[in-house]
């Protein structure tokens, strides 16, 4: 069940560039699903599914196992932690907050309310309990990351709430479409990739190794039916969105086109999604050596980059028939 | 080749040439003629094979420019327009003594008299768009015919020990890094080495962008000369790392996120080895590792530097013995890899 | 083909950056008649093909514009847009845009009328959130016919003015693919070395992105990008500026210098004027990435000045343009084998 993936890939510590326990995670969902499994220099899990026509297409997809969090730079002499960000961490977001080492040493995020001025990455210091700074070097080094303590829960029937949706709600639709898979004239690349929120590097070296003559980028999307937001015209339970543009990248127009076609196919609705900022794993692959047609297909997602992002079952279930299809007629 | 010597050649980024013959030939020496050459990105590259099978193939590589200065264009009565090549603060500029072109031109960068200055003028930053360079030209047409637009100019400071251990001099970024890499080349490793000196790290690192295309290595060690931050009564957690406490290993930088296993295991070799060590707490900032760490199928790296007071000026400050700890690191790396 | 019809043709023709199949298209048939192969890679490039024996060099202008896209269409039918590449809000306001939807609309970008801003508000430029594209038709008409993410292309129009002097959107950079066009109608007539490569490079104007994976694909020895730089205009700072009637080219580091040289010698001994642009870092042109493909590629930059950049009224003068090609051709005639022997020397 794709709820049950999502929830065992949402438990698992990944911040950028230590994400090899959701690498051993996804592992474990699908080893008996696919011909292949490797893991390279940047940390990718990359898999294969071979398809039945050695003259099909190698059609790449992405999903990036990391998410934001904290790397520790200082331990002070009373054993607090200051930290800089890894990925786009919003400071005012994080205080106060509930977070978790590798290696299950917990502690709070905090910032001391300051008159006038907003928490600053600076201000923002981990207690994690120690009593000095010995104490706190027998549990966390520096250069140490935290995470946003892993959290699940339901919001009305279809929506889910959790810190780390972005992106492993996109990690779980390549799990399940692995599993779902029938067999197709075309090869299916599924890469588990890296540190996508630090500027979609993990993508780059895989995209070289796996040479696709397609790629597709998975990953969450703004939202614009909140109080205040409009934009992107993307509404949750709406359907995938079918990205045109974001800042990173403009969909190659066939694949885009070959999504929209998927969607139709399969009786799925598809949102169309032109996004102002923001980018994805699609950019890297699109760029990759003499260049690779390339599409990425968004889940709406409120509140990305917070805590508690949240998603609506309905459109991952409508992401996952459009996937299959997608394999099946490309 | 003496430290002196090689802080004291000017190669700011695309003018590197004079340092890339000098490394291109003692590579030759060092390597063998077959075994050092210039590549396609004007990197010098050289490669000593290891004496054991099976071992991976390690990159050592530090960048051979330097932050300097081009002449855009003349002002009438003669005083030349400059941009910064690399990152410079316009604040360290000012007042300072710089050679122009490859015939070494003395100039200086000049400003207006405190007295002349308004109480506003004295809090403003000298931005490069208010800045001169003052050849002693007469006109335009002489300034421009002793120093055509696309020319070069260097800071103008010599090499010099001082204090306890301390030495002062331009481009310690990254000079002592290719001091390093000629003094590893001296030996032979159970493993591959490729030792590259690259160019234009300080405008993008474009050199390293190619080197690590054609190199394609499992490991690169990066050799830098960091900023420190450490002095000036700095709050301990924005100190980034500091001069005397040995070569400092990163974790992250503003460009890449090392592999953490080798990250680890630098740090228990440096134990082990009782190597002096310290782990760089800055993570702002970017340098050759992001190149070669997502070049082609891509490798793992580590960046070791020696902490560098007041990079970027005609005046930063390391510790010598620093300089020793980054080679020992490296050299007992290649001993283990 | 004149230079002036091919530039009125192909200026007329819609091709945002991610978007240009159909300028690729035309564009690869002006190519044809003069290139031994002519093809158009997976992301839109047109790379037409000049067989020789000596290194192979890349020789590059774009052909995406900027432009506009969709991003919602209201309740009342008017539609929003973002931009794609660099567009300057302050030229909207006013402007007739074509809509490419299921069919080819004509519409003008409305904002609110300036009676209606308060005193403060007429002092600030519009925001693009501000403006909307009129298609004057009902809103139902218009979601028959339009979705989000159809592409926006900014007024046409080619128009010839005193002394040569043409005014037109996306001069920025089809006038340098009129360059590489005539380079390579001249190249007919004489024998050259060189293995040539034409490219007509996508999505420049999102970071060059076309001229990355066709510098990767082809591997070139050498390879010289084309764009427009900033003509004096009143009020530009006048040391970044050029005179709008010669050739330019950049010096930096991102430029090769020994490549460089050649190009000032070349134009020395063909009595072409050259000026000297310093770029201390990126150039923002296909320059800045062809020379990192692969192992690097050598690469050198010649620039043809251009008046108002990124509006629908770019401005050049044909003379300087026809001296960029009689300086591509004299240069692609020059290149030989000992160019590779001397590049570090």
């Amino acid at each position: 069940m794709l709820r049950d993936t999502l929830k065992t890939l949402l438990a698992a510590y990944g911040p950028s560039g230590n994400e090899h326990t959701v690498a051993e995670t996804v592992k474990g969902l699908i080893a008996s699903h696919v011909d292949s499994m490797r893991v390279d220099a940047m940390g990718n899990l990359i898999v294969e599914k071979l398809g039945t026509d050695e003259n099909g297409k190698r059609i790449m997809f992405s999903a990036h196992m990391d998410h934001i969090g904290f790397v520790v730079t200082d331990i002070d002499e009373n054993g607090f932690l200051r930290v800089h960000n890894v990925g786009g961490v919003n400071p005012v977001i994080s205080n106060a907050r509930h977070v978790v080492f590798e290696n299950g040493v917990e502690g709070v995020i905090y910032c001391q309310p300051l008159k006038g001025e907003n928490p600053a990455m600076k201000y923002l210091f981990i207690d994690i309990g120690a009593e000095d700074r010995a104490d706190a070097e027998r549990s966390v080094q520096v250069g140490d990351m935290a995470v946003y303590a892993p959290d699940f829960f339901e919001l009305g029937e279809n929506r889910v709430a959790s810190p780390a949706m972005d992106d492993r709600c996109a990690c779980a639709l390549l799990c399940e479409m692995l599993m779902y898979l029938d067999e197709t004239p075309n090869t299916v690349v599924a890469v588990f990739s890296t540190q996508e929120e630090v500027g979609c590097r993990g993508a780059m070296t895989a995209a070289y190794s796996v040479r696709p003559d397609m790629g597709v980028a998975l990953d969450v999307t703004a939202w614009g039916d909140t109080p205040e937001v409009k934009l992107p015209a993307v509404k949750l339970g709406k359907g995938p969105a079918v990205k045109f543009i974001d800042s990173s990248m403009i969909a190659t127009p066939a694949v885009r086109d070959l999504m929209l076609r998927a969607a139709e196919e399969a009786g799925v609705a598809a949102q169309r999604e032109v996004l102002p900022f923001g980018g994805t794993d699609g950019s890297s692959i699109q760029r990759s050596r003499a260049g690779v047609p390339t599409g990425t297909l968004s889940i709406p997602c409120r509140y990305v980059h917070s805590p508690a992002e949240v998603i609506d079952m309905r459109d991952m279930e409508g992401a996952l028939k459009l996937l299959l299809k997608l394999v099946e007629i490309a | 080749m003496e430290l002196k010597q090689l802080c004291e050649i000017h190669a700011p980024s695309g003018d590197e040439g004079q340092l890339r013959k000098l490394l291109l030939e003692e590579g030759k020496r060092l390597c063998g003629a077959e075994n050092a050459r210039i590549d396609r990105s004007g990197n010098v590259v050289c490669t000593r094979k290891g004496t054991q099978p099976g071992k991976p193939h390690v990159c050592v590589s530090a960048h051979m420019d330097e932050v300097g200065f081009i002449i855009e264009a003349a002002t009438e009565d003669g005083l030349l327009r400059f941009h910064p090549i690399g990152g410079i603060d316009p604040r360290v500029v000012v007042s300072k003594r710089v050679l122009v072109g490859h015939d070494l031109l003395p100039g200086v960068i000049g400003a207006m008299a405190i007295h002349l200055q308004s109480a506003a003028d004295r809090n403003r930053v000298l931005g490069f768009d208010g800045l001169y360079i003052d050849i002693g030209a007469k006109d335009k047409a002489e300034a421009l015919a002793k120093c055509p637009v696309g020319t070069y100019a260097y800071f103008d400071t010599p090499y010099q020990p001082f204090g306890d251990g301390f030495v002062c001099a331009k481009a310690l970024d990254d000079r002592v890094g290719c001091y390093t890499i000629l003094e590893l080349m001296r030996e032979t490793y159970p493993c591959d080495v490729t030792f590259v000196f690259a160019v234009q790290e300080e405008v993008g690192c474009r050199g390293s962008h190619g080197a690590a295309y054609g190199v394609q290595p499992d490991i690169v060690l990066n050799l830098e000369g960091t900023a420190a931050n450490d002095l000036g009564c700095v709050d301990d957690q924005f100190k980034v790392c500091r001069p005397t406490q040995g070569v400092a290993v990163s974790f992250m930088d503003g460009s890449s996120i090392g592999q953490r296993k080798l990250f680890k295991e630098i740090l228990d070799l440096a134990e082990h080895e009782h190597i002096p060590h310290q782990i760089k707490r800055g993570v702002t900032g970017s340098n050759d590792a992001s190149a070669y760490q997502r070049a082609a199928a891509g490798c793992l790296t580590c960046v070791l530097s020696v902490p560098c007071r007041y990079i970027h000026s005609g005046a930063s400050v390391a510790y010598l013995e620093d300089i020793q700890s980054q080679y020992e690191l490296v050299h007992a790396f290649l001993m283990h890899a | 083909m004149r230079t002036e019809d091919f530039l009125r043709q192909v200026t007329a023709l819609p091709g945002l950056s991610g978007n240009e199949g159909e300028v690729a298209r035309f564009i690869a048939e002006a190519f044809r008649p003069y290139c031994d192969e002519v093809t158009i890679d997976p992301l839109n490039s047109v790379i037409g093909h000049i067989r020789g024996n000596g290194p192979k060099v890349m020789l590059c202008a774009h052909l995406d514009e900027i432009g506009l896209m969709v991003s919602d269409i209201e309740k009342d039918g008017s539609l929003r847009m973002r931009s794609v590449g660099g567009v300057d809000p302050r030229i909207l306001p006013g402007m007739r845009v074509t809509v490419y939807g299921r069919e080819r609309l004509m519409g003008v970008i409305g904002a609110k009328a300036p009676h209606l801003l308060s005193a403060a508000d007429r002092e600030k430029n519009y925001a693009r959130e501000d403006l909307y594209v009129d298609l004057g038709m009902s809103a139902q008409r218009v979601r028959e016919l339009v979705q989000i993410g159809d592409c926006i292309a900014l007024e046409g129009g080619f128009t010839k003015l005193l002394n040569d002097r043409y005014a037109s959107k996306t001069i920025d950079d089809r006038g340098c693919v009129a360059i590489l066009l005539r380079t390579m109608e001249a190249l007919q007539r004489i024998d050259t070395q060189a293995d040539l490569y034409f490219v007509a490079s996508c999505q420049e104007e999102v970071g060059s992105i076309g001229a990355m994976t066709s510098a990767y694909g082809i591997y070139p020895d050498f390879a010289v990008a084309l764009d427009v730089n900033h003509a004096k205009t009143p009020g530009s700072p006048d040391l970044e500026t050029f005179d709008l009637g010669s050739p330019l080219a950049t010096m930096g580091p991102f430029i090769h210098p020994m490549l460089r040289r050649r190009l000032g010698e070349i134009a020395k001994e063909n009595n072409i004027t050259l000026q000297s642009a310093v770029a201390p870092r990126y150039t923002y042109t296909d320059a800045d990435n062809i020379g990192l493909a692969r192992d690097g590629v050598p690469s050198v930059l010649l620039e043809l000045p251009l008046k108002y950049m990124h509006t629908s009224v770019e401005t050049f003068d044909m003379h300087a343009l026809t001296e960029c090609a009689r300086l591509l051709t004299a240069y692609c005639a020059a290149i030989d084998d000992s160019w590779r022997d001397e590049l570090w020397n």
